[in-house]
C-alpha cells in the first residue's frame, strides 16, 4: 500500500514509536553514521552515506555468546546469552545495504542458522532510502545487479519527493512500522506513484561510475590464483582493516573468551568483526600462515566477492556502495582491479 | 615552484641507469584530481608521476614494506629505493635510520618542498565546496589553492583547507635528501605546538570527556597503525595472535601468552590501544598526519601523538626527526632531565 | 554502615633498592597501610609503560613505580631511562585526564624502610578522596 508522509511530519512518526530502538543516519564530527535517534526533531534523511553501513546493527562489532564460570564441582556452568531481540527500526538505509544484508542473509542462515544473527536481523526493520542522486562518487551499484531505488531486503522504500515522502510498504513488518504513525500517512495518488517513478528512473542515469561486462570475471579469476598480477596490485595495501570493516557484505569475525576473573575462572565469549586484510587472520597456531603476504589477501578479497560468491551463492558479494574506494588510505579501487582483471592477458 | 617535468626527468634518469629498484611516488588515481602511491618500475611508466596537494600520503610507510620484502627473498636486490618524500616524510627516514632498521643506502631521497603552503584536508575541502565535486586542484599563486569543480573555477586561502599539521609545520623543507626540487623557503610557526595546548588548556574532567568521545568512535581497524611509516614491528601489542612459534613451542606457552587488551572495540581497550601507540611513538612521530587522515571516524590522533613530542622538547629538549645520528629518544637521558615529579 | 573506600595500588619495586626497602620495613615492623600489591622487578627501567596501562586497565586505583635513587642503579643507569619514560607516561594519562595523583613515582633505598612507609601513607592518603579508579578500567560482568 503506496502512502506520502509530508516530510514535516516525519519526526511524528519516529515520536510513535517508543516500543523500537530508532537508529537513523547522524552527522557527528564531519562523520555520518546510523546512531539511537535520540531527538526526534533532529533527524533529517538529507544525507549522503555513512561511514559504517546498517550491518552494525543485524551483525554489531562486539557481541556475547555466553557466561562461564568455573563452578564449585567439576566443570562450568555455561550461560547463553541470545539477544533480546528488541525491536530496531533504521531509517535512511540506502538500497545498496538493503542488497547487502539479503547476502549475509544467506551466509548465516542455510543449513546452520547463526540465532545470534537471527533474532536482531529478525526485530530490525529497515526502512530504505531511495538515492535520488548517487550518495557518493564512487557508487556503482547498477553493475553489480543493484539500484538505487532497489527493493531487496527493505521493509519499506522511502522515496523524497520534495517536501513529502512517497512511502512503499514492502513486508508485513514494514506495514506494521507505518501502521504505528497511524493518520499523519495519507494515501498516496495515482501523480505521486509517478513522481516516485520518474525519480526512480532518472537516478539510474547519475550514477558516475560503472563496472561493465563482468560475466566472465568469476571464472576469469579461478585462473589468475597464481597470477603475479597481485604482487602489482596489491603494492600499495597498508593492510589496515578499512575496506572489510566498512564493506556492507563483509562479515568475518573473530571469537575471543574475556576472562573478567582468574579464581573462579569466569568471563564471557565474545564475538568481534575481524577482516581478512590482517596479517594473522589466517595464522594458525603452528605459526603457518597461508595468505602471508599483501597479494595472498587482496586476491582473497577481490575472488571472494567476485568468484567464490558467485559460485556458492549466485550472487556478487559486492553491492556497489563505493566506501573501500573513498576510504581507503591509499586508493585502492576495487573497479579498477576487477576491470584489470577482466582484461588481463596472461 | 616544484615542476613535474623536473621530478620526471630525475627519475627516468634514476630508472634508465639502474641506480634504484623502483621509484615511490605519486600519481593521480582513477577520480581524476587525488594523488595516490605508485611505484615506477620503467623509464617509460616516470609520466605517471605528479606533485600537487593532495599529495598527503607519506611515502615511506612503503619503503617499511621494501624491507620486509627483501628480508624474505633469498637473493634480494640490494639497490636502493627512489622515494618522493615532503618535509615531514623525510624526518620519518631520520627516524628509520637512527633505529637502523634501514640504511642510508637502502634509499634515494628524492625531496620536495612544500614552499609556502602544504597538502590539503579533503573533509576541510568538501565542506568549503558544499556539495560542487572537485575535478583538479592545482597550487595557485598567492598562497592559494586553485580548484575545479564541476561547477567553475574556485581560488582557496591555503589556510582555510590546508591539512591542521601543515599548519602547524616545523620542516617544510626536506631535511635530508639526494636532491630537492622546490625552493627552500623560509617559514616561522609562532606556535608549533597550538592545536595540543587547546586541549592541554582544558579542565581535566573536559579532557576525560573530550577523549572519551573521541576514543569511543573508534572501530579498531587499525588504519592509524597500518600507515604508520614507525609502526613496523612485526608483533604488535595489540594483536594477541600473531606470536612467533617455532616447532618446540608448546601447547602452554601458546595458550599462556599476554593478552595486553581484548579486540572488543570497548572503549577502555581502545584508550589502552591508543596509548601504547602514543607511546611507543614517543620521540618518534614526526606529525605526517597520516593517522588522523586514515581515521574513518575522524578521531583526532594527532593530538595524542603531538603531546608527547612537544613534551620531549619541553622536557628534554629533544627535537624528533632532524639528526640521524641522534639516540632515540628514550635511550638516552641527560643529567639534568626532571625529577621534581619523583618523591 | 559504609565501608571506607580502600585504594588498591599496584607498586612496581626494584628488587636491589626499594623492593630491599619494603622488606625492611616489614622486618622493621613498621606500621603502613595494606593497600599495595607489590610486584618486584629487576629493575625501574625495565617497567615498560605497558604495566602501568594494564595495572590500571584491571582496576588498579593508584600505580607506583619506585626505584633506586640516581647513581645508585644496581644497572648503573636503568633508573635515569625510567625517570625520562616513566614522565611521559605520566604526561600522557594526564593529558588523557587521568587524575595525576594517581601515577607516581619515588626513590627508596634498600635502608629506607621509614620513607617506604611514608611514600604509601601518602598515596593511600591522595589516593582515598578521589574513590575508585573508573576510568581507564575494563567494564566486568562482576
Amino acid at each position: 500500500m503506496d502512502k506520502i508522509l509530508a516530510k514535516k511530519d516525519f519526526p511524528r512518526w519516529l515520536e510513535a514509536l517508543g516500543a523500537y530502538d530508532v537508529y537513523a543516519p547522524q552527522l557527528i564530527d564531519d562523520v555520518w553514521n546510523y546512531e539511537l535517534a535520540a531527538d526526534p526533531k533532529a533527524v533529517s534523511l538529507d544525507y549522503p552515506q555513512t561511514a559504517i553501513p546498517a550491518k552494525k546493527i543485524v551483525f554489531p562489532q562486539r557481541e556475547f555468546f555466553f557466561e562461564f564460570r568455573e563452578a564449585d564441582t567439576d566443570g562450568y556452568e555455561l550461560k547463553e546469552l541470545l539477544p533480546e531481540g528488541k525491536p530496531a527500526v533504521i531509517f535512511g538505509v540506502r538500497p545498496c545495504e538493503g542488497k547487502a544484508v539479503t547476502l549475509t542473509d544467506l551466509v548465516f542462515g542455510g543449513e546452520i542458522r547463526d540465532d545470534y544473527y537471527w533474532k536482531r536481523r529478525n526485530a530490525a526493520v529497515l526502512v530504505g532510502l531511495a538515492c535520488a542522486s548517487p550518495p557518493s562518487t564512487n557508487c556503482f551499484c547498477l553493475s553489480v545487479n543493484g539500484s538505487p531505488h532497489s527493493k531487496e531486503g527493505l521493509d519499506v522504500l522511502m522515496t523524497d519527493l520534495g517536501d513529502q515522502y512517497f512511502v512503499e510498504t514492502l513486508t508485513d513488518k514494514g506495514k506494521k512500522l507505518v501502521s504505528e504513525g497511524g493518520a499523519i500517512f495519507h494515501e498516496a495518488k495515482p501523480a505521486d506513484k509517478k513522481a516516485a517513478e520518474k525519480i526512480h528512473a532518472d537516478s539510474e542515469k547519475k550514477l558516475a561510475r560503472e563496472l561493465k561486462n563482468i560475466k566472465d570475471v568469476p571464472a576469469k579469476l579461478r585462473g589468475m590464483f597464481a597470477s603475479p598480477f597481485w604482487d602489482d596490485e596489491s603494492m600499495s595495501c597498508i593492510r589496515c582493516g578499512i575496506c572489510t570493516y566498512l564493506c556492507p557484505t563483509c562479515h568475518c569475525f573473530d571469537i575471543n573468551d574475556e576472562v573478567e576473573s582468574q579464581t573462579p575462572l569466569a568471563g564471557r565469549r565474545v564475538r568481534t568483526w575481524d577482516t581478512c586484510q590482517f596479517p594473522d587472520f589466517t595464522m594458525h597456531s603452528s605459526g603457518h600462515n597461508p595468505r602471508p603476504d599483501k597479494a595472498a589477501r587482496l586476491r582473497q578479497r577481490i575472488n571472494h566477492k567476485f568468484q567464490y560468491f558467485v559460485e556458492v551463492w549466485q550472487n556478487y558479494q559486492c553491492t556497489g556502495c563505493g566506501r573501500c574506494i573513498t576510504l581507503c588510505p591509499v586508493g585502492i579501487d576495487i573497479i579498477k582491479v576487477v576491470e584489470k582483471v577482466r582484461d588481463h592477458v596472461s | 615552484m616544484v615542476k613535474h617535468e623536473d621530478v620526471r626527468a630525475e627519475a627516468k634518469k634514476l630508472l634508465e641507469s639502474g641506480k634504484v629498484k623502483y621509484i615511490i611516488a605519486y600519481e593521480l588515481g582513477a577520480d581524476g584530481w587525488k594523488a595516490n602511491p605508485v611505484f615506477i618500475k620503467k623509464p617509460e611508466d616516470v609520466d605517471k608521476i605528479i606533485w600537487g596537494p593532495t599529495c598527503y600520503h607519506n611515502l615511506v610507510r612503503f619503503v617499511v614494506d621494501e624491507k620486509r620484502r627483501k628480508a624474505q627473498q633469498k637473493n634480494p636486490d640490494t639497490r636502493p629505493v627512489g622515494v618522493v618524500v615532503k618535509g615531514c616524510d623525510s624526518r620519518a627516514i631520520v627516524i628509520l635510520l637512527q633505529e637502523k632498521f634501514i640504511d642510508r643506502k637502502d634509499v634515494h631521497i628524492i625531496g620536495v618542498s612544500c614552499e609556502t603552503t602544504g597538502v590539503i584536508d579533503e573533509r576541510k575541502l568538501a565542506k568549503k565546496l558544499k556539495g560542487r565535486i572537485a575535478k583538479a586542484i592545482e597550487f595557485g599563486s598567492d598562497e592559494n589553492f586553485l580548484i575545479t569543480t564541476d561547477s567553475g573555477t574556485v581560488n582557496l586561502p591555503a589556510s582555510e583547507i590546508m591539512a591542521d599539521r601543515c599548519l602547524e609545520c616545523i620542516a617544510h623543507v626536506p631535511v635530508i635528501t639526494d636532491v630537492l626540487f622546490g625552493e627552500k623557503t623560509k617559514r616561522t610557526v609562532p606556535q608549533p605546538f597550538g592545536s595540543v595546548e587547546k586541549i592541554e588548556n582544558l579542565s581535566s574532567e573536559d579532557r576525560w570527556k573530550f577523549w572519551n568521545e573521541q576514543l569511543e568512535k573508534c572501530v579498531r581497524c587499525y588504519a592509524c597503525r597500518s600507515v604508520c611509516p614507525m609502526c613496523y614491528c612485526d608483533e604488535c601489542v595489540a594483536d594477541t595472535i600473531t606470536f612467533a612459534v617455532s616447532p618446540d613451542t608448546t601447547a602452554e606457552e601458546k595458550a599462556q601468552k599476554i593478552k595486553w587488551l581484548d579486540k572488543s572495540p570497548v572503549i577502555s581497550e581502545n584508550i589502552f590501544y591508543h596509548m601504547v601507540r602514543a607511546i611507543h611513538l614517543a620521540g618518534r612521530c614526526i606529525d605526517c598526519g597520516e593517522c588522523e587522515r586514515a581515521c574513518p571516524v575522524n578521531i583526532p590522533l594527532r593530538m595524542l601523538n603531538k603531546k608527547l613530542e612537544k613534551e620531549a622538547k619541553l622536557l628534554f629538549g629533544y627535537d624528533v626527526g632532524f639528526d640521524p645520528e641522534k639516540p632515540a629518544l628514550i635511550s638516552c637521558f641527560r643529567d639534568e632531565d626532571p625529577e621534581d615529579f619523583i618523591r | 554502615m559504609t565501608e571506607e573506600f580502600e585504594p588498591k595500588i599496584v607498586a612496581f619495586l626494584c628488587k636491589w633498592c626499594s623492593s630491599a626497602g619494603s622488606d625492611l620495613a616489614g622486618v622493621s615492623r613498621m606500621e603502613y597501610p595494606a593497600n599495595v600489591i607489590p610486584i618486584q622487578v629487576m629493575c625501574s627501567g625495565s617497567v615498560s609503560p605497558l604495566y602501568i596501562f594494564e595495572a590500571f586497565n584491571r582496576g588498579a586505583d593508584g600505580v607506583l613505580v619506585s626505584g633506586c635513587h640516581p647513581g645508585d642503579c644496581h644497572y648503573i643507569k636503568g633508573n635515569m631511562y625510567a625517570r625520562r619514560k616513566l614522565l611521559l607516561v605520566k604526561k600522557l594519562l594526564e593529558h588523557l585526564g587521568l587524575e595525576p595523583q594517581r601515577f607516581r613515582m619515588s626513590w627508596v633505598s634498600a635502608a629506607e624502610g621509614q620513607k617506604y612507609t611514608q611514600v604509601i601513607k601518602e598515596l593511600v592518603k591522595e589516593l582515598k578522596p578521589l574513590g575508585p579508579q573508573t576510568k581507564l578500567r575494563r567494564e566486568s560482568n562482576g
